[in-house]
């Protein structure tokens, strides 16, 4: 084997796996044993090539920066929670039942622009007929009838004692809201738009009745 | 004490640091930035022999990294994930500037860039050692697919099957462009001792 020969194997021979004829031939030739030596020599001084700088300070400052906008770092929160964590899908639960009153709300003032009064006295529940009564009569301008509230809640509390004090709330805000909307329908009774600002605060009232009374409903 | 050290005065460990970093701890994607960054920063100066380009890259193979952290289940090293993910940030970017990953095995752009053939008499040797710097320059001059080759296997490590799996080049050719690699490199450390040599 010549030196020609050799050097076009030497990649192998480098990789290890050396036949008797190349042994042979480094032993016997100065040169290309002083070649496999000094490529030996490159390809294990070549790791101290791994950790040979340091990137300027503005390469973590960009990261940084990226990260945060990114939300991926998060600062965290200051002192202890106050509150125990709500998993986040029951922190919007308070939205059913306000979803539920406008939905209804609206469903009723359909139903009574196109059929009347009687026929939404029927969906009501029979057992009932006091707050049958009450709920007709609330849809009427007039003065908002505590005693006939306190009869929901009672119904409301013997059958669902866990939702009294959500519809009491729901009383409480659509009579404040009715003694505004006649308050300004008195002071101009002209005004077009405020008359319709008392008939939808009492179709509201009368909307919280039917979900009181609406067995189906919360 | 380098900022790691001081990062890690706490007693955190890198496992740690790395669920801590699933939290969104700031400090913790610190500390791992800290630990790694020269070994991935070496790496994308030599593939590229350029500063400011290497720490882009380096910027996005952290940035890559801490995006997917929390799909880390702790297989594999931590320093290797992240390694392999700085190479092939590299070699996407290299690809995007249309620079030859690899040349072909018989086409070299400049002949006299082709390593000569030891024939004939016999030249001076290397010594037992080689001076870090002139190594880095050394490598630095390469023509750029040897550089890759030679970065990958004899710096970072990679086997030659890795090597053509990652570059998408044949096993054959990995091994022949760093084995020209290497034959430029002996050219390149002989020249600059003689060079020394010759100064006064």
């Amino acid at each position: 084997m010549n030196c020609a020969k050799f050097q076009e194997v030497l990649p192998e021979v480098l990789e290890g796996g050396r036949t008797a004829e190349q042994e042979s031939h480094l032993r016997s030739c100065p040169m290309c044993s002083s070649l496999v030596a000094d490529l030996d020599l490159i390809a294990r001084e070549a790791r101290q090539l791994q950790e040979v700088a340091d990137p300027s300070p503005r390469v973590w400052n960009s990261i940084e920066i990226s990260l945060r906008q990114e939300g991926i770092i998060r600062d965290p929160q200051l002192g202890p929670a106050l509150v125990p964590s709500i998993p986040r899908r029951w922190k919007l639960a308070w939205l059913a039942p306000v979803a539920a009153l406008v939905v209804v709300g609206f469903g009723i003032v359909v139903y009574q622009r196109g059929s009347g009064d009687a026929k939404f006295s029927a969906h009501l529940d029979t057992t009932n007929p006091s707050l049958v009564a009450n709920l007709q009569t609330s849809q009427k301008p007039s003065t908002v009838n505590n005693s006939e509230d306190d009869q929901l809640l009672a119904a409301v509390a013997s059958r669902s004692p866990a939702m009294q004090a959500q519809y009491a709330s729901n009383l409480q805000n659509v009579n404040a809201y009715i003694k505004d909307a006649e308050e300004s329908a008195q002071a101009d009774p002209n005004d077009e738009e405020a008359q319709q600002i008392v008939m939808d605060a009492y179709e509201q009232r009368a909307t919280v009745y039917e979900m009181a009374l609406d067995r189906s409903l919360p | 004490m380098t900022d790691a050290r001081k990062l890690q005065g706490d007693k955190l460990s890198e496992a740690e640091a790395i669920e801590r970093a699933k939290q969104g701890d700031a400090e913790a994607f610190q500390l791992l930035y800290e630990l790694h960054k020269r070994r991935v920063y070496s790496l994308c100066l030599r593939m590229t022999a350029n500063t400011a380009e290497a720490e882009d890259l380096t910027q996005e193979a952290f940035l890559q990294l801490f995006r997917k952290i929390a799909t880390f289940r702790g297989e594999s090293a931590f320093s290797t994930w992240l390694h392999r993910m700085a190479v092939n940030v590299v070699l996407m970017q290299l690809r995007k500037k249309s620079l030859p990953v690899v040349p072909l095995e018989e086409t070299l752009e400049n002949e006299e860039e082709a390593p000569k053939k030891e024939l004939g008499a016999q030249d001076p040797v290397l010594s037992g050692s080689i001076d870090r710097l002139r190594l880095h320059r050394a490598v630095d001059a390469l023509p750029p697919g040897y550089r890759r080759i030679f970065v990958l296997h004899d710096v970072e490590g990679y086997e030659h099957n890795e090597i053509a799996a990652m570059v998408g080049c044949s096993i054959g050719n990995s091994k022949s462009q760093l084995h020209k690699a290497r034959m430029k490199l002996r050219e390149s450390l002989k020249t600059s001792r003689a060079e020394k040599a010759a100064k006064p």
